[in-house]
């Protein structure tokens, strides 16, 4: 190993503003709860037994997690890290992503293609793709909701939880709403409407996915326009709920692994990515939580596979919002939804 | 000399933490607020006062604070004057009790009372089964459980600021009044309130700032309909990305909090 006098400065200047960073070690980021569980026993606890590294988790959603990429510009402290809102897009355009190649992840070449489009630019593959829709309660609900235009019906206003814009499916739910009101990715202020006229009609706002389920187990709420795997901890929390595509489409969010630029151990990182997309990380990954797994060699259990949206047709007809629009438009939708529902 | 340099010594760790931690963020704060793509600009204030929107959240924070303040001051006064009075075993038990929630942390305390005042609740569950409120009735998401939640929070920074002035006061003092004919409350009022004052004074301040910066207890409180300018901020910051903003915003809180700070310093200096 040659030390120079620049990367012994380099690394005193790092030991002075960041943890120590030892070579066997990786720093990601993952959502927290059961994601976290089933993150950690799909992929990490597998992953340190198999190569002896240690996997260190900062907690943070998507948004936090970018804010914090883009902070760190200068000297980033994530090796891997996930997003499920599209930032990977906006980081790969900005310099903050390393792109990577089917040499540095092997599995890459197993993926379907329209999970790993934006490879090439360092915009990381999706590993999981979470399909959007209406979760509902099935003991309570008179009728079974079948398309997105369910959730204006003025019967149902008062047991409905929207969610707030800030969460990923929060913002896929109210694009969704905004289209079925003839609303464009240009033009939100329908969707904006129909919120307004819900939150009138009693309607609440939630701003964190724990808070459905409060609201489904304690408030009596029946209806709620979101992911296919949330339906599923809520079934495992013993609610009868159920999830349903809406007939106007199915809206997903992509859950992506990224390799963060200007780093030094990214081979270990890449091998992280590389046994994110394998079949039996995404398989047990489905298991877990009910995922759209996007590795084609992955091969789901029956009772699973009638869960999710799985296999090369089925994961065809999903659709995605544009990211690049999301990004580009949140900060004055954000400010819009927050004048929206404002009491 | 050696007297000074070691005064000197003495500051130094203090004073960098200070210009580190304090003093050059702000000055990048202030920076920040004024900057635009094309060098400086005011554009980021102008939003914020562009319609009634940011301005209502501004006077929630200040009008709330206010509110949490006069209440936590309420309450506190009371307790700290008993505290104060009794004897040394009791003063201790009071002062642990006081003390004791400060050590659970205050998402913890929040999480206290979003099951408390949620709508299966035991407080809204025993309305609604006297039949008298309906359905969906829940404290949550209201400025009242923000309210309770946060003098909650902030009540032992208020008892610990007035105990301190309050233990030191002679007793005496107090005696000499009610033999000259001042009534209990009398003399609360006449003799023991301006002589507690700066203890008063500091307790609010304090508990004033905290709330008007706290952003934790009142986005879960709160909910997502009801902003207050630190949630703003936060938002600016890790959601919209908009740093400018979130800049202009916490000069606005921060001038903002210098107005109703400077009378009260002034208050404090004069009884001081």
């Amino acid at each position: 190993m040659q030390i120079t006098t620049r990367s012994l400065f380099g690394s005193v200047a790092i030991s002075l503003f960041a943890m120590p960073a030892l070579a066997d070690e990786i720093t990601i980021n993952s959502f927290g709860g059961a994601y976290e569980e089933a993150h950690r026993a799909c992929v990490i606890d597998p992953f340190e037994a198999a190569t002896g590294a240690k996997v260190n988790i900062v907690t943070a959603y998507s948004a936090d997690a970018f804010a914090q990429l883009r902070a760190q510009k200068d000297a980033p402290q994530f090796d891997v890290i996930h997003f499920s809102g599209g930032q990977e897009i906006v980081g790969a355009s900005e310099g903050l992503l390393l792109p990577i190649t089917p040499e540095m992840v092997p599995n890459l070449a197993d993926v379907y293609d329209f999970a790993k489009e934006g490879v090439a630019k360092g915009e990381g593959p999706a590993y999981q793709i979470a399909a959007v829709g209406l979760v509902y309660a099935a003991d309570k609900m008179p009728e079974a909701p079948t398309k997105w235009a369910d959730l204006l019906n003025p019967e149902y206003s008062d047991r409905l939880v929207l969610t707030d814009i800030s969460n990923g499916y929060g913002m896929i739910g109210l694009l969704m709403l905004n289209q079925i009101s003839g609303g464009t990715m240009d033009d939100i202020q329908p969707g904006l409407d129909a919120v307004s006229k819900l939150l009138e009609q009693g309607a609440i706002v939630v701003s964190k996915s724990p808070e459905i389920q409060q609201e489904f187990a304690q408030n009596d709420a029946w209806l709620a326009a979101y992911a296919s795997d949330y339906a599923y901890t809520l079934q495992k929390a013993g609610l009868d709920v159920k999830f349903v595509q809406g007939e106007e489409g199915t809206p997903a969010s992509f859950i992506t692994a990224s390799l963060v630029a200007g780093r030094d151990n990214v081979e270990l990182a890449s091998k992280f990515i590389d046994m994110e997309l394998s079949p039996e990380a995404q398989a047990c990954f489905s298991e877990a939580l009910r995922y759209t797994p996007t590795n084609s060699k992955t091969v789901l259990a029956d009772d699973v596979a009638a869960s999710v949206v799985y296999g090369p047709d089925a994961t065809a007809g999903l659709m995605r919002f544009d990211p690049i629009k999301i990004e580009a438009n949140r900060s004055a939708w954000v400010e819009a939804w927050g004048k929206t529902i404002a009491r | 000399m050696t007297d000074r340099r070691e005064a000197w010594l003495f500051l130094v760790p203090g004073l960098a933490l200070l210009v580190l931690g304090f003093v050059l963020p702000i000055l990048r704060m202030l920076v920040l607020s004024v900057l635009g793509p094309d060098g400086l600009t005011l554009q980021q204030f102008a939003r914020f006062f562009q319609d009634g929107y940011y301005p209502s959240i501004l006077w929630r924070t200040v009008r709330m604070s206010l509110v949490i303040t006069a209440i936590t001051a309420a309450i506190g006064f009371p307790l700290a004057y008993i505290t104060s009075r009794v004897g040394p075993r009791l003063r201790l038990w009071l002062i642990v009790m006081v003390i004791l929630p400060l050590m659970t942390s205050v998402v913890v305390r929040t999480f206290g009372w979003m099951v408390l005042l949620g709508r299966s609740g035991p407080l809204a569950t025993t309305l609604r089964d006297m039949g008298l409120v309906g359905r969906s009735f829940s404290l949550m998401h209201t400025e009242a459980a923000i309210v309770l939640g946060m003098v909650q929070v902030l009540l032992p920074f208020m008892v610990l600021s007035m105990l301190g002035v309050l233990s030191r006061l002679d007793p005496r003092l107090e005696e000499a009044a009610r033999t000259m004919g001042c009534s209990f409350l009398q003399t609360i009022r006449r003799v023991v309130l301006p002589l507690a004052m700066p203890g008063v004074v500091a307790g609010s301040l304090l508990v004033f700032t905290l709330s008007a910066s706290s952003f934790i207890t009142p986005s879960l409180l709160g909910g997502a309909r009801i902003e207050v300018l630190a949630g703003s901020i936060y938002k600016s910051v890790t959601q919209t990305l908009d740093w400018n903003f979130a800049a202009a915003q916490s000069v606005i809180l921060f001038l903002g909090l210098a107005l109703v700070l400077i009378p009260y310093l002034r208050l404090g200096a004069r009884h001081g």
